[in-house]
């Protein structure tokens, strides 16, 4: 082997290695019994010793054997995985439906024009900024802690994601099709119906995943509206503490890899499609 | 690949379908998303707006329609302007996203290069150095806590290496609190800049480098005189959206380290958050909040102006 060609592996080795360490960490400490969380005398533990389900049994139940007795905790993780499950999918729900509306209707007769520029406006303010009148808001409509009022604010947010992605999906089918069929005396539902949903079918699975991955991601919105019965998993996770024993590591990390493992999956299943839902179909791979 | 959509016209249809036909459907197309846009965007702003020329806080028990009872015109924009702790943080944001996004940038160029010839297993290596931007941001937070503990995997491989003892408490110490977090950051987001690196750099055509190659240019000429002029649009994407998107910076440093020790890590949004919810001072976070918006726009509406005239100069490029 060339050096060139060996040194060109060696950097991709470690970047490789680099970008899994931190998961592989998690992944382990989320086996790992109590003891084996920090490391005692310079002793680390790289892999569980002693592997145990104890950190999702604790998670899941609110208590395990092999955690102190301090640590029993009311509320489980279910009812946030639950939460962030139902409401990541009426949010992808809602912004891929409308979003793919307007695309539609941007794209084929010209209407909204003032769509594309504020869409991706709404994007661009740090949420901090905009979060109070928001949260006066839903306060006023009684929307703070409730699965529809987080699932909106998802949807919203997410909606110029899912208007471009779609936006250049459609752009790349071929309008003669449906020019054809309208001369034809197809009505226009139909035409959509028939010809432009069936053509775009595995742009719009593309686009509600990669909604999907937003909503799921999201920790401010969750933090700032909701309070104890909608929160979300990762607003959850700051509440797997024990006064006595402080940061329960393995139980963070057990739930953690819960957190990671759909947009882990749905990530690679969209990889082609990354760039251009991450630049706004600026780009294309 | 391609750059600029807007290249074709919309309202492909309303010919065939006639001008008016074409209206009506468009509206109840685009309808739902206008009004999304719409209930979003106007009831805020007059909210923020009319809070920001009050000293209401949620405090005093009355609802925020009571706020002209604290009615106190600009005292909050003035205020802004003497809030050592804003330009503080703020001054601590642009440091930290200016060094985080130049460290993504050049690993994500220096892997981007790496990737461009095909070689074996490239596809797998491709997807799991993905993997870091999939994370969600906040578990990205808890996981860097844990590896940043003092006796922690970090400092053990630091020790390791450099065969002394290595066991600060990174969290704890100013300077390494920095470091620790830029640190999450840049192995969250290294990745994004190396994909829509990689997809430039893809989209150069390879006769052109190979024509390069026999007559005698080497890599770095190839790069210099090829590769990157055609991807300076990518590039400034790229680089774009990491800026922006760092000026957000909140996720993970709330979650390792809220801001400290003391103030070391506090960016702008935490600086909000804090006054937010530590202070209660919703009208003046109001205010705050607004002037970031109109600021950010200006900014923009300047980059997209001189891209405009940049691009009419030079109508050839990407």
């Amino acid at each position: 082997m060339k050096l060139s060609t060996l040194l060109r592996h060696g950097a991709i080795w470690l970047a490789v290695f680099v970008a899994l360490f931190p998961i592989a960490w998690m992944a382990s400490m989320a086996f790992k019994p109590p003891l084996e969380w920090t490391a005692a005398a310079g002793n680390i533990t790289w892999l569980p010793k002693a592997p145990t389900l104890a950190n999702f049994e604790y998670i899941f139940f609110g208590t395990s054997d092999a955690y102190p007795s301090s640590t029993v905790m009311e509320k489980t993780a279910l009812r946030p995985i639950f939460a962030s499950l139902l409401v990541s999918t009426i949010a992808t729900m809602i912004a891929t439906v409308v979003g793919s509306l307007a695309a539609y209707g941007y794209s084929r007769h010209g209407y909204g024009k003032s769509l594309p520029l504020a869409l991706v406006q709404l994007r661009m303010f740090p949420p901090l900024a905009v979060i109070i009148p928001i949260m006066i808001m839903w306060a006023y409509l009684a929307l703070i802690d409730t699965w529809w009022g987080l699932s909106l604010i998802y949807g919203i947010v997410t909606l110029p994601f899912a208007f471009w992605l779609m936006l250049t999906f459609l752009e790349e089918v071929p309008i003669e099709l449906e020019e054809a069929a309208l001369i034809e005396g197809a009505s226009p539902s139909r035409i959509f119906y028939r010809i432009t949903l069936p053509l775009v079918k595995p742009a719009l699975a593309t686009t509600a995943l990669f909604v999907f991955i937003l909503n799921w991601s999201d920790y401010i919105l969750a933090l700032m509206l909701t309070r104890s019965k909608w929160i979300t998993i990762p607003v959850f996770m700051n509440d797997l503490n024990s006064a006595q024993t402080g940061q329960l590591y393995g139980a963070k990390a057990a739930l953690g890899l819960i957190a990671i493992v759909p947009p882990l999956i749905l990530g690679v299943l969209i990889q082609k499609h990354l760039v251009r839902g991450l630049t706004f179909g600026a780009l294309k791979q | 690949m391609s750059s600029g959509h807007a290249a074709k016209t919309p309202g492909k249809l309303s010919e065939s379908l006639g001008e008016r036909k074409s209206r009506r459907i468009g509206w109840l197309l685009t309808g739902p998303a206008q009004a999304l846009l719409l209930f979003i965007v106007v009831f805020p702003t007059i909210v923020t707006v009319y809070v920001s020329l009050t000293l209401w806080t949620p405090l005093d028990g009355q609802p925020w329609t009571q706020a002209y009872r604290w009615f106190a015109w600009f005292d909050n924009y003035v205020e802004i302007f003497h809030d050592a702790k804003l330009f503080s943080a703020l001054g601590r944001t642009l440091f930290m996203v200016a060094i985080a996004v130049a460290l993504e940038f050049a690993l994500g160029f220096g892997l981007a290069l790496l990737f461009v010839d095909r070689f074996r297993f490239r596809p797998i290596y491709y997807t799991l150095i993905l993997m870091p931007m999939m994370v969600v941001p906040a578990v990205a937070g808890y996981m860097f806590l844990m590896l940043f503990q003092s006796t922690g995997p970090i400092n053990q491989i630091i020790s390791a290496v450099s065969g002394q003892t290595f066991d600060p408490t990174w969290l704890a110490n100013e300077r390494l609190a920095v470091s620790a977090v830029i640190t999450a950051e840049v192995w969250q987001w290294t990745p994004m800049v190396f994909l829509i690196l990689l997809a430039g750099l893809m989209s150069v055509p390879e006769d052109q480098v190979k024509a390069a190659r026999l007559l005698g240019a080497n890599e770095l000429q190839i790069l210099r005189r090829i590769s990157i002029p055609r991807i300076k649009v990518v590039i400034a994407i790229a680089l774009g959206i990491r800026l922006i998107e760092g000026l957000k910076l909140f996720d993970i440093m709330y979650i390792m380290t809220r801001g400290g020790p003391g103030v070391a890590t506090e960016t702008l949004s935490l600086y909000i958050y804090k006054r937010t919810y530590g202070d209660l001072e919703w009208a003046y976070v109001s205010a705050l909040g607004l002037t970031i918006v109109l600021a950010m726009s200006l900014v923009a509406l300047c980059l997209l102006e001189l891209a405009k005239r940049r691009g009419r100069q030079r109508p050839a490029g990407v």
